[in-house]
């Protein structure tokens, strides 16, 4: 049986986006935070 | 259902195992059947991981979960994008790099044989007992629907799941699974707007929306933290975490999902696309079913949402009887408190809102315990302590008053959950019996064309013994639970070898073997010993394998030849 990978082995590119893998994660995080915040507004505002 | 309903199911069904089919129709060698070539492209892959995870379960009971307490179980998925990017940053490269058709493999790389065996077992014993529960979920919606027995329905479920993962292997369970969320994204799409259009016409979106709050049920955030406490922000942020990472950085099912990408940078964008995406998608499904109780404010809703178990009661005389005036009586009076606390909020006087939402908050629990006194009652005939009719609550609101077209578009959604989740578990629980145990221990030099072979009948094997399991979902509680809560037994031991393996380089292979081991007795312990909330085993099982592996391998090192396997 072949080994998974016949090619080299892969190499690291950059995201898309925001240049460097730090700075996506970081927005994921931020994001996170924002929707928790959200969640809790939306929460407090409905619930007398 | 109505004929367009079984126009839209049973199209929906064959148009994505058709496609599924048709797009992996070039998988003729081992790699490209377990792995599809290492060619996919980031979206697939993220609509595969999501479909994966979001099964029918996530569907009928997370809605029922709403229902009864609120929206709070969305803070189970808070830990979820914290752990995509650990993974992101961690796994995902150590896994390419490593060249490994699954994540047990780089044990062996890493550690030693015993503890890669060690590791697949567990795997397969944690996956083969969660599979049963995942094919048995939407067994249940034709079982109200049509009155088929479960037995008949997870045959001809499960026989078309294996017939395209037998055949395609991951290439058509990854490009069915974005079929499969496409399906399952409009259906839900579908569910809300029709529950809110189903609202009385006096009832406003935001009149539902604060309903809801009135009624408790807009609890997404709760900061308290308490160690009992199933769902709250801490222990949704790091109990959820860690189970996440063990999900998807240590199970199967998920990590050969991302190992079938093109590049380090596909896989990544896969796993952050989720961690972008999942918590708004539960809040949604969770939204729902409080819209869902909203609408019961209204329309009488049945004592128990189980028919079979209503009809029951229904016959046994005076005790329900009574039971059923009660809870006619908390029923009207809850719909009148609820109208008046919308009309004083109309009129904008402080002092009357007050009142009223005083009146309205004593009527919902007054409804509340006349609907528990109906459920006891159906526990007693049942003589089932653990019943609970959870999950029958979304369904019957959409059998009962979804327009025709879209019960079928729901129902479809449904089972496009259910398939996608199932073909990812039976094409991993394969690999794994076939890559880890089988060319590993029994066969190791056989041809490409053998253990694709074997792959197949690994395959048709995982599937017949999902059905069989599938009969023991009935005797299980809420279904999401109870798949979260056997996960949570297991990924601790799971996560902490990995978490050994990735950052820990001093570990012997002992250390690893016997750490599994001492995590997997601790949360057994612990679930027997301590009422804490299961979310907690993942973090309790992880760090004793941590402690025993690293304390064990300083031991092995210090005084050679004292820890034997």
């Amino acid at each position: 049986m072949r080994p998974p990978v016949e090619e080299p082995a892969p190499r690291e590119e950059p995201p898309p986006f925001l240049g460097r893998w730090g700075r996506l994660y970081a927005a994921v995080l931020l994001y996170l935070a924002s929707l928790i915040a959200l969640f809790y507004l939306f929460g407090r505002l409905f619930t007398p | 259902m109505r004929p367009l309903d079984w126009w839209i199911l049973i199209g929906s069904l064959v148009l994505v195992v058709v496609y599924g089919l048709w797009r992996s129709r070039d998988s003729g060698t081992v790699n490209k059947y377990l792995l599809a070539g290492k060619t996919m492209p980031w979206y697939a892959m993220a609509l595969s991981i999501m479909a994966t995870q979001a099964s029918a379960i996530t569907f009928i009971s997370t809605t029922g979960q709403s229902y009864v307490d609120g929206m709070r179980f969305v803070q189970f998925y808070f830990g979820l994008p914290l752990a995509m990017v650990i993974l992101s940053a961690t796994a995902v490269p150590i896994f390419h790099r490593a060249n490994v058709y699954t994540a047990y493999e780089y044990l062996e790389q890493r550690f030693d044989a015993k503890t890669r065996a060690l590791v697949s077992v567990i795997f397969l014993i944690q996956r083969g007992l969660a599979i049963g529960v995942a094919l048995y979920a939407p067994a249940i919606v034709l079982t109200v629907l049509l009155g088929w027995p479960d037995r008949l329905t997870t045959i001809v479920m499960g026989g078309l799941v294996v017939l395209y993962t037998t055949i395609g292997g991951i290439k058509a369970v990854t490009w069915t699974d974005v079929q499969q969320m496409v399906v399952m994204m409009t259906g839900l799409v579908a569910a809300l707007v029709t529950a809110v259009w189903l609202l009385p016409a006096e009832v406003s979106f935001l009149d539902a929306v604060r309903l809801a709050g009135a009624s408790g049920k807009l609890n997404p955030v709760v900061t308290r933290l308490d160690w009992n406490d199933r769902y709250n922000l801490w222990s949704g942020l790091l109990g959820g975490m860690f189970l996440a990472l063990a999900y998807f950085g240590c199970d199967q099912s998920q990590v050969q999902r991302y190992l079938t990408g093109r590049s380090i940078a596909q896989s990544r964008l896969s796993l952050l696309f989720n961690a972008a995406a999942k918590v708004p998608m539960q809040f949604l499904i969770l939204f729902i079913g409080t819209i869902v109780f909203v609408f019961y404010i209204f329309e009488r809703p049945p004592l128990v949402f189980q028919p079979v178990e209503l009809a029951r009661l229904e016959n046994s005389g005076a005790a329900y009887r009574q039971v059923a005036e009660r809870y006619e009586a908390a029923f009207e009076e809850r719909r009148e408190a609820a109208r008046g606390l919308l009309e004083a909020r109309g009129k904008g006087e402080t002092s009357a809102v007050a009142q009223s939402l005083e009146r309205y908050r004593e009527a919902d629990r007054d409804f509340e315990a006349a609907r528990e006194e109906g459920l006891r009652l159906a526990r007693e005939q049942r003589n089932q302590p653990g019943f609970n009719d959870t999950n029958y609550i979304f369904l019957g609101f959409v059998t009962r008053y979804m327009p025709a077209g879209l019960v079928g578009l729901v129902m479809a959604a449904i089972f496009a959950a259910a398939m996608s989740s199932i073909s990812a578990e039976i094409n991993s629980l394969a690999t794994v019996s076939v890559i880890d145990i089988y060319q590993r221990h029994f066969r190791r030099q056989a041809s490409d064309a053998h253990y694709l072979k074997a792959a197949r009948l690994a395959t048709i094997f995982w599937g017949a013994y999902a059905v069989v399991t599938a009969e023991f979902g009935s005797s299980l509680g809420a279904l999401i639970e109870a798949v979260n809560i056997l996960g949570s037994y297991f990924y601790g031991g799971l996560l902490g070898v990995f978490v050994l393996a990735f950052y820990f380089k001093q570990v012997t292979g002992n250390g690893a073997f016997y750490g599994v081991l001492a995590g997997e007795a601790a949360i057994f312990l612990v679930a027997h010993l301590t009422g804490i909330s299961f979310l907690w085993y993942n973090v309790v099982g992880c760090l004793v394998v941590i402690a025993v592996g690293v304390g064990l391998s300083r031991l092995e090192r210090a005084v050679p030849g004292r820890v034997q396997a």
